[in-house]
């Protein structure tokens, strides 16, 4: 039993309590602090300080205007220039997906050179100077035993590309070419052929537009895309023709699931209107303003709509309505040219076809129409390009088809000249952010010239399918690290206007850029004089005669020339033999191809038998697919098909299926579709990926390039990437 | 003057070109799999041929007036701004039970798996006190959504809501007076869930509450007879009461 | 002599006093008496919902202006929980037998006795000798041992609420650090508001008996002294009293 114990006051009691209390308190604020899940930032957390800079994207070919925020050093958010006209001041989702390009985790970081096999993946990590040096001898090598015409030079499409190209002329190659070769060359070449010049749509105060075989709401272009609403807002009528219910389609006024490769049917049929009904804009078109009007009339009688419908499947009727309203809303009123025109053999004959359409429509260089090319002032400065007396007398697949594009050729008929050795060998390959491995089509093929190769050297910032079979690796700067000259931008009626780029971070790792490496490999091939100037200098020759640009470029992010718009030409004659506009096109004839478009029935595909499409959504670009944040939206591509056939032939959504060709083949889910033609097939461009080092899309889907047959445009050489048809059969 | 912060969308113009989903992500490190905003869509119906068409609907948090998932949470740790009209979320003071999510009828919310408390749009009140727009609306390519304060009469919204009709798309049968207005041709409509509370919270309220309001009366009651007998007549004890010699 | 059951008495210091509670006793007491009215207090506060707080939003936003904002208090009340936990966990474990015996005393119920007690104690002090009688019972109550049966169902419930709550709460705690699924955090708060209200509407009576009831101020004065006066313990005590008696 415990004892008496004395009686604990009151007063000591309160006095006890309150000193534990405040003890307790005061000693346990920090513990406090500690104790209770503080972990998330609320939104009244002080923020680092935030740091802006203009730049411009590089995440596709528009080079949006875009303001990368900094904090402690990290490139933590990019928005758009509000300022920026071609643009609209917008980015889309790419340009906001370049903070995980610069940030990809499997970005290359220093010079690797090949040690196994090409395509084994065994690399050895060699310095800058040793991947120089080894360079530099492995391309005088060449150049000594199979002349400077040897290498092929791939310079990308990159505000840095004048330099590579640069490289490759002092080198004394003739033999660039680019990925625009499998992209608009057709389009160029036909737009050349008739209008003198290829244009740019004034798509903001157009009032009537057909889209045919292109698919700008998802392979955005700058205004273009948006201005199409604009241009609706304000009573524009939009016709989408393709066989595939794109987005474009999705949010036209009209769609027509039209025949894959018929387009030329319904244009030649939609002349055969406006001729016949007199739609044309007499004075702009027959006699003083065109060249072969009268051939051109005589030449059409036999494409009506009715014989059109039955090619292309568009009811005559339409066609009718179509050439009528087109026609009323004329000089505003256009068919949209496009961009990339990369589809069929006879793809330059097609566009031929639109061109002359709309040279019927008199829109040339008018408000609403196609716009000639505007004025903004950037020179490129001179340089000598030194003669080698040993080289062949022109790039390699001249003369293989009429109308190479000067500077482009033709990768697929180099790609056929390095494998055949004729007429001359080809035995380097300087490639610089291009990935023929993942785009061009016959990945075969792409091998089989490899092995013809004995030097590879490969200049990007991920390991890429074709950076996987290159011999030397060198690591490029993202464009968010890179000092860039001035480029000159055409923003169609909204602007013309000149970009260059400033560091945003410095360069990471041991990456640089094209700049610097070419002018490293120059001082070591003797041809450093070539390179002996900074980017300041070269900047400010471009720039020479145009006052404040650099300023501007500075202060704004971009420098506008407020040149002419409309009525370029002013009654000047147009840049093509005849001075007018060209619907009868003479070289052809003197070079034995047809001098107007004819058209030829597409080959049918067979029963069991699929024609496959490509083409683009507006989160990835071409192969540019590895990136955390846009793999989000598509982890793997898979093969569209009609419900229909695919009930035929007992498949059902979601099943893996092998789509094969004559090329090759490929395995991937497959996605049902009412949205497609019944005998067409669409697999989407990026994925499949041999290399290991495109982590996100390595053995995810399969590739484009492994499946399409390579075919080419009978005029331009450019690649034609709809001739192929497939078998689909289930694996699984 | 407090403003009252909304969104006027015109969903005719878009084209589903995930801009907005990517710089919202951006801005707010949202994890792989979760969205703070989204983009709907309609279903083609081919057999319109030439007509067939689909509709976009970019969308996100609504910032209702009414909104469910702030009287789903019993702690206050997300609430509406009274200054903004912006619902919040205070992180510190939320213990994770998921009312608030569950509650949203737009699945505007969602769980952030490394955090463990709701997630959601909050107009990017961050960018606003720089001066900026919210990240979806400065980076939409066809300026599909206009933001501003519905207070002031000159704002781009108040003009759009005064010269155009729109709509809003709204949970039936509870409407939670969201905050984003669509014009008039917005598709689909019928999207949005009911609101939901989850079981716990139904419990609190409908039994535990007036369970413990009742436990209390009556002990309050009793407590107070109690003491208006003593205070009266006095104490009584028990009959064994003893008495002092 | 009097008549029985009319007498008020009156327990003087002079009167001979047996200890009852010693200074751990009384010390936990207090310690959790406190606890117990922080946390309820501040819980009640932290129901910033007013359509769900039982008294509106006054009460919420009183506390937050005493504390400062809404995190703080959240903050002193996990604080304050979790040190009570710690400190009854703490005391059991030292004074472990002790314990043992105050969880046996308290739980030791003899249905017949103590249902007699309950009614005809809540009769007479609510509504007096005269309604107990005209309900035809009598005014002897079965005597009680250390603890009366309402204290018993007092301690039981503290104790199973208590328990509960400490489960609760460090759910709650824990959801935002640990827990991957939020069920159990929204289960805890409703469970863990239902045992406080319920704990709540026990203190009433408890702080009544304790601090306003004049039959109970020995009890309440032992609260500090440790001691009660004897006649008191005999009185309300009965059996607990008999025993000390019998020990010394």
């Amino acid at each position: 039993m415990k004892d008496k114990m004395p009686p604990l006051s009151r007063r000591k009691f309160l006095k006890t309590s309150l000193a534990a209390a405040a003890i307790s308190t005061g000693a346990g604020s920090p513990l406090v602090k500690s104790l209770v899940p503080r972990a998330h930032a609320s939104g009244g957390r002080p923020q680092a300080p935030i740091s802006s800079h203009f730049t411009v994207c590089d995440m596709c070919f528009n080079r949006c205007g875009m303001i990368a925020r900094v904090q402690n050093g990290v490139i933590t958010k990019i928005d758009p220039n509000p300022g920026f006209l071609k643009s609209r001041g917008m980015l889309c989702a790419r340009g906001n997906a370049a903070t995980k390009h610069i940030y990809d985790p499997d970005r290359l970081k220093y010079p690797l050179r090949r040690t196994g096999k090409r395509g084994e993946g065994k690399w050895e990590r060699i310095s800058w100077d040793e991947a120089l040096d080894y360079t530099a001898e492995k391309l005088l090598e060449i150049g000594e035993k199979y002349t400077r015409c040897g290498v092929m030079f791939i310079p990308g499409s990159d505000m840095q590309s004048q330099f590579v190209n640069r490289f490759a002329e002092v080198f004394g190659s003739f033999n660039i070419t680019s990925h625009e070769t499998l992209c608009l060359l057709s389009k160029n070449r036909a737009y050349l052929d008739t209008l003198g010049e290829v244009p740019y749509p004034d798509v903001y105060y157009s009032k009537y537009i057909i889209i045919a075989g292109a698919n700008p709401f998802e392979a955005i272009i700058t205004p273009d895309t948006m201005d199409f609403f604009e241009a609706r807002k304000n009573g524009c009528k939009i016709i989408v023709l393709d066989p595939r219910f794109t987005k474009t389609a999705a949010l036209a006024d009209e769609w027509y699931q039209i025949k894959p490769g018929t387009d030329m049917a319904f244009f030649l049929a939609l002349c055969h209107v406006i001729v016949k009904e007199e739609l044309f804009e007499a004075e702009g078109c027959c006699p003083i303003r065109t060249y072969g009007f009268d051939e051109f009339f005589l030449h059409i009688q036999k494409y009506t709509p009715e014989w059109a419908e039955k090619e292309c499947g568009i009811p005559a009727e339409d066609i009718i309505r179509i050439a009528r309203e087109i026609t009323a809303a004329a000089p505003a009123a256009m068919v949209y040219p496009g961009r990339r025109t990369s589809d069929y053999e006879d793809s330059t004959q097609i566009r031929r076809a639109m061109a002359i359409t709309n040279a019927l429509l008199n829109n040339f260089d008018k408000p609403g129409g196609l716009l000639a090319i505007r004025e903004v002032g950037v020179k490129t400065p001179y340089y000598d390009v030194p003669w080698y007396d040993d080289n062949p007398f022109d790039r390699v697949e001249a003369g293989m088809v009429p109308g190479l594009i000067d500077h482009e050729g033709s990768f697929q008929l180099m790609r056929d000249a390095i494998i055949s050795g004729e007429p001359y060998p080809i035995k380097g390959w300087f490639n610089f952010k291009t990935n023929f491995m993942q785009t061009a089509a016959n990945r075969n093929k792409t091998l089989e010239m490899i092995d013809h190769l004995e030097f590879i050297v490969n200049i990007d910032i991920a390991m890429t399918d074709t950076a996987w079979y290159s011999d030397v690796v060198l690591p490029g700067a993202s464009f968010l690290e890179r000092k860039d000259p001035v480029s000159a931008l055409q923003g169609s009626s909204a602007c013309a206007c000149a970009v260059m780029r400033d560091p945003v971070v410095p360069e990471m790792f041991e990456s640089r850029s094209p700049f610097w490496i070419c002018q490293q490999l120059a001082k070591r091939m003797g041809l450093g004089d070539s390179f002996d100037f900074t980017l300041d200098e070269y900047r400010k020759q471009q720039v020479d005669g145009l006052d404040g640009a650099l300023e501007a470029m500075k202060m704004m992010g971009v420098y506008y020339n407020p040149s002419r718009t409309y009525d370029i030409y002013a009654g000047s004659p147009l840049k093509t033999l005849t001075g007018v506009k060209e619907i009868y096109n003479q070289r052809y004839a003197r070079a034995g191809v047809d001098p107007m478009p004819v058209y030829k029935r597409p080959k049918q595909p067979s029963e069991n038998e699929f024609r496959l499409v490509v083409g683009r959504t507006a989160f990835f670009t071409h192969s540019n697919t590895n990136n955390e944040l846009l793999t989000e939206f598509m982890e793997e591509n898979t093969l569209n098909m009609h419900p229909e056939p695919a009930a035929r032939m007992g498949l059902k959504d979601g099943d893996l299926v092998e789509v094969k060709s004559r090329a090759g083949q490929g395995r991937l889910r497959l996605e049902l579709t009412q949205g497609i033609e019944k005998q067409t097939v669409y697999m989407a461009t990026g994925f499949g990926a041999l290399s290991p080092g495109m982590s996100l899309v390595h053995n995810k889907g399969a590739s484009i390039s492994e499946v399409l047959e390579d075919y080419y445009d009978e005029i331009s050489g450019n690649m034609a990437m709809h001739e192929t048809l497939v078998t689909v059969r289930k694996v699984a | 003057m407090k403003k009252k912060y909304c969104m006027v969308i015109d969903s005719s113009v878009c084209i589903d070109c995930k801009a907005c989903m990517v710089s919202c992500k951006v801005q707010h490190n949202v994890p792989r799999g979760r969205w703070r905003n989204w983009i709907k869509h309609t279903e083609p119906d081919f057999s319109m041929g030439k007509h067939t068409f689909v509709h976009f609907q970019p969308g996100g948090c609504m910032q209702c007036d009414e909104p469910s998932c702030v009287y789903a949470c019993p702690s206050g740790a997300t609430f509406k701004d009274e200054e903004t009209g912006i619902v919040h979320v205070n992180e510190d003071l939320c213990i994770g039970c998921g009312n608030c999510i569950t509650a949203c009828p737009y699945g505007a919310r969602y769980r952030h798996p490394v955090k463990r408390v709701p997630d959601k749009c909050d107009f990017c009140s961050d960018r606003l006190s720089r001066g900026l727009l919210p990240a979806c609306v400065d980076t939409c390519p066809t300026k599909a959504r206009t933001f501003g304060d519905m207070n002031d009469p000159d704002s781009d919204v108040s003009r759009l809501l005064r010269d155009r009709e729109t709509v809003r798309v709204v949970s039936k049968p509870v409407d939670t007076k969201p905050n984003m207005f669509y014009l008039a041709e917005t598709m689909p409509a019928d999207w949005p869930g009911s609101v939901e509370y989850p079981a716990a919270h139904q419990a609190m309220t409908g039994f535990v509450n007036p369970l413990v309001k009742i436990a209390v009366g009556i002990s309050g009651l009793g407590v107070a007879a109690m003491f208006l007998k003593q205070l009266f007549t006095g104490d009584e004890t028990s009959g064994n009461d003893k008495e002092e010699v | 002599m009097k008549p029985p059951g009319m007498t008020r008495r009156r327990f003087n210091m002079s009167d001979k006093m047996i200890h009852r509670h010693d200074k751990g006793s009384i010390f936990i007491h207090w310690f959790n008496a406190f606890c117990w009215i922080f946390l309820t207090l501040t819980g009640l506060g932290l129901i910033s919902n007013e359509r769900i707080n039982p008294v509106g939003g006054w009460w919420p936003n009183l506390m937050r202006t005493i504390f400062g904002s809404g995190e703080t208090l959240l903050t002193f009340h996990i604080y304050v929980g979790l040190t009570w936990a710690a400190v009854i966990l703490i005391y059991i474990l030292v004074r472990f037998r002790d314990s043992l015996g105050f969880l046996k005393e308290v739980f030791t119920l003899s249905p017949a006795r103590d249902t007699v007690w309950m009614i005809k104690r809540n009769v007479q002090l609510t509504l007096g000798n005269k309604a107990l009688k005209k309900m035809g019972m009598t005014t002897d109550i079965p005597p009680q041992g250390f603890y009366n049966a309402g204290q018993k169902v007092f301690a039981q419930l503290t104790v199973f609420a208590g328990l509960i709550l400490v489960v609760t709460g460090i759910i709650m705690y824990l959801s935002t650090i640990i827990l991957n699924n939020p069920t159990p955090a929204a289960w805890s708060r409703t469970i863990h508001y239902l045992m406080a209200g319920i704990g709540f509407a026990g203190m009433l009576v408890h702080i009544y008996m304790a601090a306003i009831s004049r039959d109970e101020r020995p009890a309440f004065k032992s609260m500090f002294s440790g001691m009660v006066p004897e006649d008191y313990a005999k009185h309300h005590h009965e059996l607990w009293y008999k025993e000390v008696k019998d020990k010394s």
